[in-house]
C-alpha cells in the first residue's frame, strides 16, 4: 500500500499532523523508533501558555488555545477528558527584581502595540492575592489569564489514539534505516517494518530531526537538550496559576492531586544515541533555589521524583516548520525548543491544511526552514 | 570526577557489613566516611543495641528475649565507635549514587554530594514484598517491622497474633516473642516438610550450626505449645478498617482465625535501589523472585549495558546482604573481604597481613548454609502471583488486575506500565512493586526474559526537601554549569519592522 504521507516521529506533533491529514482523507503512516510520545511530548510540563511566547508564534498559539478549549472536537470526548485540560488558571511571569520588572513593562508595551492583549502587567497586591506564600520580594509580573495546563503524557496518547481511530497506521519500535526520493517522485523508506512508500515525508523527529535532515543533505541545526522536571510530595492545594520565571529558572504549578511540578527549563544530560537522558541534580539545585526564593514556605516540601525527556532547540528559539528547499515532497517539523506542547493542535491543523491545499498556511511563514541560512536573494526577488 | 575527593572510601550503611568494612579500612589508615540512615550504628539486626544496653536494667527482659545473637553485635559496635579515622554520619539518607564515586546525601535540612575513590554499598536487605489479599490493611505487618518496634520502640505486640510466611526470621521472631510472654495463635508456614528433605542434599558441614540454631528455635516453640502448621497457602487478611481475621488453607482445608495482628514474612532480598540508580548491572533470580547485583567475589560491581551519566571506571563495591543474603556473620565476613580488596587496590597493607585470604575463607564458610536455607524456605507468600483484586502498588493503589489489563493492552515493559498507571511512582519509588510487576509481565509474555532491571531510576531515590536541594553543597562545578533553555523572547523584538 502506498501512502500519501509518511511521518517520521510519533510525538505529539507527528500524531497531530497525522490526525488532520487523515481527516482530510490522506493515507498516513507514522513510524516511531521508540514508543509514541515517549520523549519530549510525554514528559514536558504540559503548559498551555501563550504568556511570554515569541511573537512569531502568537497566531498559531492563539489558534491552538481555541483548539485546546474545544479538545473534544479534535480527539473525541473521552480522550479529551483524559488530557486534564485546565484553561483559565492563568500563567504568571514573576518579576523578582527591578530588571525583570522593567522587562515586563517593555514587553507589555510591545504587545499592546501589536494589538495582542492576552498578557497584562499585574500589580503586586493582585499578585500576592493570586499567589499565597509568594515572597515579599516579588515586585509584579505579567499575567495571561486564559493560560493553563494539561497532562502531557495523556495528551500525547490522546492524539495518537485519535490519529489511529481516523485510520492512521502507527508503527512503534520501527526505525527508518534508509530514506530516499524515488526517481518517479515520492519517497521510499526502508524501515524495521519493511519498505514504506509515500508521496510526502514529514520529518517530525524532534531531537533527532536534525540528524534525519542531515541524512538528506540538509543542515538544520538544533541543540539536543534534556528537559528536566521534578515533582514534590502532595501538599494542600494553595495555588492555581502556573508560575514562571523571567531570568530565573522558575516554573511550577500545582497538580490536581496537590503535588508541585517544577521545571524551569533546567536541562539534564542528553544521550541521543542511547535514546535517553539523565537528570543532573547539580543543576536542579538552581531550579529549587529559584522556587524557594519565590515561595519560601515550600522549603520543607520534598522532591520525590525527577524525569527528563529529549528535545531539540533551534538557534533562534522557534521551530522549523515548512517544506524542504532541496527535496520536493519533504517537510520538516521539529525543533520546538521546549515549548511545542501548546502549539501542537494548531501545528497539526496548519501543516495538514498546507499539504492538502498545496498552499502554505501564512501562520507558518515565520518558521521557514531556511530562515537561518545566509540570505541569498531568491530568483524572483533578484529580478530588477 | 574532577574535584578533590572528600574521603578515600564512602560506605553506605552502618550494619554489620558496613561497620566491619569501615573498621578494617580505617585501621589501615584510610579516611572513611560512613553514611547511615539510622540514628545509631547496628543496621537492622543490631538496631538500637547501644541504647538498649545503656537503658539496663530496664531493658534486661528485652535484651534477654532478643537473645545472644543481638548482644553479639556489641563487640563490633564498640570497635566501630573506637576506631579512629571513621567519620560516622548517622541520620543521613543517600538519595543519589553515581558510578564515579559521587554520593548524594541528606541530613536534616542539609544536602550535598560527597566523593570518594571507592564507594562501598552496605545498604542491606529488605523483606520480600508479597502482595496477598488484604496485605495493606492496618494490623498487617512484616516480621522486620515487629522487630523494629521491639528493638527501637521497646513495644510488645498485643492481642491475637498470627505469624505467616516462611524463612528463619519467622522462627527467630516467634522465639523472641515467646520469651517476652507473647504467644502467637498460630505460626502458619508456607514451606513444607518436603522442602527440608530436598534441602538436606544441599547441606554442607559448615552449614550445620545454622541448622542446629533453627532446630533449637523449633524445639523451644514446640515445648512452649505454640501451634505451627506447614504448607499453608491462600493467605488473606480480612477486616473493615483494621484486620479482623486471617484466612488460609491448611492441609486442603480453608480456615479462618480471628486476628488483631498478622505478621508476615517471606524471606529477605538484597536492597538494589542504590545499585540500580547508579547504573550497575543487576540479574534476575527466578528461584528467588528478585534482582541481585552482579559483582565479583570481593564485591566489585559492574555497569549495566547502555548509556551512563558518568564516564570512567565503576568505583562501587557491594557488600553484605545488599550483595548476597547471608545474615550478620556473612555480612561481617564479606565487609572485611571487600575492605581487603580495596586496600589491595590502593596498595595499602592491611592492618593484619594475609587478611585477604582469610576473609575469603570466612565468606565461604559464612555462606555455607545458604543453599540449604534457600531450598528449605523458598518464597511462599509470593510464590504465586496475586489475583486481580489484590493491590500490588500500595503507594498508588494499583491492583494486579489493572496491571494485567495494561499489559494485555500492549504495555510490555516496566516503564511503560508505570507511565500508564503510575505504578511505582509513589513514595517508595517502586521498591515494593517492581518485582511483582516484572513477574506479571513475564506471566503475560512467557517467551520473553524477565526484565533485567526494575523501573528506570532517577534521583532523588528518597524524598529530598526543596530547601535542602536549593542549598546543596559539593556540587560538581562542571555538571553544575546550569544549562537552560534560552527561550526568553526579547521584550520588544522586531517592533520597528512590523508596527
Amino acid at each position: 500500500m502506498s501512502n500519501d504521507a509518511l511521518i517520521v516521529g510519533g510525538g505529539l506533533q507527528g500524531c497531530a499532523i497525522a490526525l488532520f491529514l487523515a481527516r482530510a482523507g490522506w493515507r498516513v503512516t507514522v513510524v516511531e523508533k521508540n514508543l509514541a510520545g515517549r520523549h519530549a511530548s510525554g514528559v514536558n510540563a504540559g503548559g498551555l501558555r501563550s504568556l511570554m511566547r515569541d511573537v512569531r508564534e502568537y497566531p498559531l498559539s492563539l489558534r491552538a488555545m481555541d483548539m485546546w478549549a474545544n479538545l473534544a472536537d479534535v480527539v473525541g470526548a473521552a480522550a479529551a477528558e483524559s488530557c486534564e485540560v485546565r484553561l483559565g488558571t492563568a500563567q504568571i511571569a514573576l518579576a523578582m527584581d527591578a530588571a525583570e520588572l522593567q522587562w515586563c513593562e517593555a514587553r507589555s508595551r510591545s504587545m499592546c502595540r501589536r494589538d495582542i492583549h492576552s498578557e497584562k502587567l499585574i500589580a503586586p497586591d493582585a499578585l500576592h492575592r493570586l499567589l499565597p506564600g509568594l515572597s515579599g520580594a516579588a515586585l509584579g509580573g505579567l499575567i495571561s489569564r486564559r493560560d493553563g495546563h494539561a497532562n502531557p503524557a495523556n495528551a500525547a496518547r490522546a492524539f495518537r489514539k485519535a490519529a489511529e481511530a481516523t485510520g492512521v497506521r502507527i508503527l512503534e519500535q520501527c526505525k527508518v534505516h534508509d530514506l530516499a526520493p524515488k526517481p518517479s517522485g515520492g519517497w521510499r523508506a526502508e524501515t524495521d517494518a519493511g519498505a514504506i512508500e509515500a508521496e510526502w515525508v514529514l520529518n517530525c523527529a524532534g531531537a533527532w530531526g536534525s540528524a534525519l535532515a542531515a541524512r538528506l543533505g540538509e543542515t538544520l541545526p538544533i541543540k539536543v537538550t534534556a528537559l528536566s522536571m521534578m515533582v514534590t510530595a502532595r501538599v494542600q492545594p494553595f495555588i492555581t496559576p502556573v508560575v514562571i520565571g523571567i531570568d530565573q529558572p522558575l516554573s511550577f504549578k500545582q497538580s490536581a492531586v496537590g503535588s508541585l511540578v517544577i521545571g524551569g527549563g533546567i536541562l539534564g544530560k542528553p544521550c541521543l544515541e542511547g535514546d535517553t537522558s539523565f537528570t543532573v541534580m547539580d543543576r536542579m539545585a538552581s531550579s529549587a533555589a529559584a522556587t524557594v526564593a519565590a515561595f519560601p514556605v515550600l522549603a520543607g516540601v520534598p522532591v520525590v521524583r525527577t524525569w527528563t525527556g529529549l528535545e531539540g532547540a533551534t538557534p533562534d528559539g522557534i521551530p522549523f516548520i515548512g517544506p524542504s528547499l532541496s527535496h520536493p515532497g519533504l517537510w520538516h517539523v521539529f525543533g520546538f525548543c521546549g515549548h511545542g506542547f501548546q502549539l501542537a493542535p494548531a501545528v497539526g491543523e496548519a501543516v495538514a491544511r498546507s499539504l492538502v491545499s498545496g498552499t502554505l498556511d501564512p501562520r507558518l511563514t515565520p518558521f521557514a526552514v531556511d530562515r537561518l541560512q545566509p540570505q541569498t536573494p531568491r530568483k524572483e526577488e533578484a529580478l530588477p | 570526577m574532577s574535584i578533590v575527593p572528600d574521603a578515600d572510601i564512602i560506605i553506605v550503611g552502618a550494619g554489620p557489613a558496613g561497620m566491619a568494612c569501615a573498621i578494617d579500612l580505617a585501621a589501615a589508615g584510610c579516611r572513611v566516611i560512613v553514611l547511615d540512615m539510622q540514628p545509631s550504628p547496628g543496621g537492622q539486626i543490631f538496631r538500637a543495641l547501644e541504647a538498649n544496653m545503656q537503658a539496663r536494667p530496664g531493658t534486661d527482659e528485652l535484651l534477654s528475649a532478643l537473645g545472644p545473637s543481638y548482644k553479639a553485635g556489641l563487640a563490633l559496635l564498640t570497635r566501630f565507635r573506637a576506631t579512629p579515622g571513621i567519620d560516622y554520619r548517622p541520620g543521613t539518607t543517600v538519595w543519589d549514587l553515581r558510578a564515579d564515586g559521587t554520593v548524594g546525601w541528606l541530613k536534616g535540612d542539609a544536602a550535598g554530594y560527597l566523593r570518594a575513590t571507592h564507594v562501598v554499598l552496605a545498604n542491606g536487605a529488605m523483606e520480600r514484598p508479597a502482595p496477598f489479599p488484604g496485605w495493606t490493611l492496618p494490623g498487617v505487618m512484616t516480621a522486620g517491622a515487629v522487630q523494629t518496634l521491639l528493638k527501637a520502640g521497646r513495644l510488645k505486640p498485643k492481642g491475637r497474633i498470627v505469624l505467616a510466611g516462611t524463612g528463619p526470621l519467622i522462627f527467630l521472631l516467634a522465639d523472641q516473642l515467646r520469651r517476652l510472654g507473647v504467644r502467637p495463635a498460630l505460626i502458619a508456614r508456607t514451606d513444607r516438610a518436603r522442602d527440608k528433605v530436598a534441602a538436606l542434599r544441599r547441606l554442607r558441614p559448615a552449614g550445620l550450626p545454622a541448622l542446629l540454631k533453627g532446630l533449637g528455635w523449633l524445639l523451644r516453640l514446640r515445648l512452649a505449645g505454640v501451634a505451627m502448621r506447614t504448607g499453608i497457602s491462600g493467605l488473606e487478611a480480612h477486616g473493615r478498617s483494621h484486620i479482623e481475621s486471617a484466612r488460609l488453607t491448611v492441609a486442603g482445608k480453608r480456615i479462618e482465625l480471628p486476628c488483631d495482628l498478622l505478621v508476615v514474612h517471606d524471606g529477605i532480598v538484597p536492597s538494589t535501589d542504590l545499585a540500580h540508580a547508579a547504573g550497575l548491572a543487576l540479574a534476575w533470580r527466578d528461584d528467588d523472585a528478585s534482582w541481585q547485583p552482579v559483582t565479583t567475589r570481593d564485591g566489585q560491581a559492574e555497569m549495566a549495558p547502555g548509556p551512563a551519566l558518568t564516564a570512567g571506571p565503576c568505583r562501587i563495591r557491594i557488600t553484605g546482604d545488599a550483595r548476597r543474603i547471608g545474615g550478620a556473620d556473612a555480612a561481617i565476613a564479606h565487609g572485611r573481604h571487600a575492605a581487603g580488596a580495596i586496600l589491595a587496590e590502593l596498595s595499602r597493607p592491611a592492618a593484619t597481613p594475609g587478611a585477604a585470604d582469610r576473609t575469603g575463607v570466612d565468606v565461604e564458610r559464612s555462606l555455607a548454609a545458604r543453599p540449604f536455607l534457600d531450598a528449605a524456605f523458598p518464597p511462599g507468600l509470593a510464590a504465586n502471583l496475586p489475583d486481580d483484586a489484590t493491590i500490588v502498588c500500595r503507594c498508588e493503589e494499583i491492583t494486579a488486575g489493572a496491571l494485567r489489563a495494561a499489559i494485555r493492552d500492549g504495555a510490555r515493559e516496566m516503564n511503560l506500565v508505570r507511565g500508564l498507571l503510575r505504578c511505582g511512582m509513589g513514595a517508595c519509588q517502586g521498591r515494593s512493586c517492581a518485582a511483582t510487576l516484572a513477574r506479571l509481565l513475564a506471566e503475560a509474555n512467557p517467551d520473553r526474559p524477565v526484565s533485567p532491571a526494575p523501573f528506570r531510576a532517577r534521583p532523588p531515590l528518597r524524598p529530598l526537601p526543596l530547601g535542602a536541594l536549593a542549598g546543596m553543597i559539593g556540587l560538581d562545578p562542571d555538571l553544575a554549569q546550569v544549562e537552560s533553555l534560552d527561550d526568553k523572547p526579547e521584550a520588544s523584538a522586531g517592533d520597528d519592522a512590523h508596527v
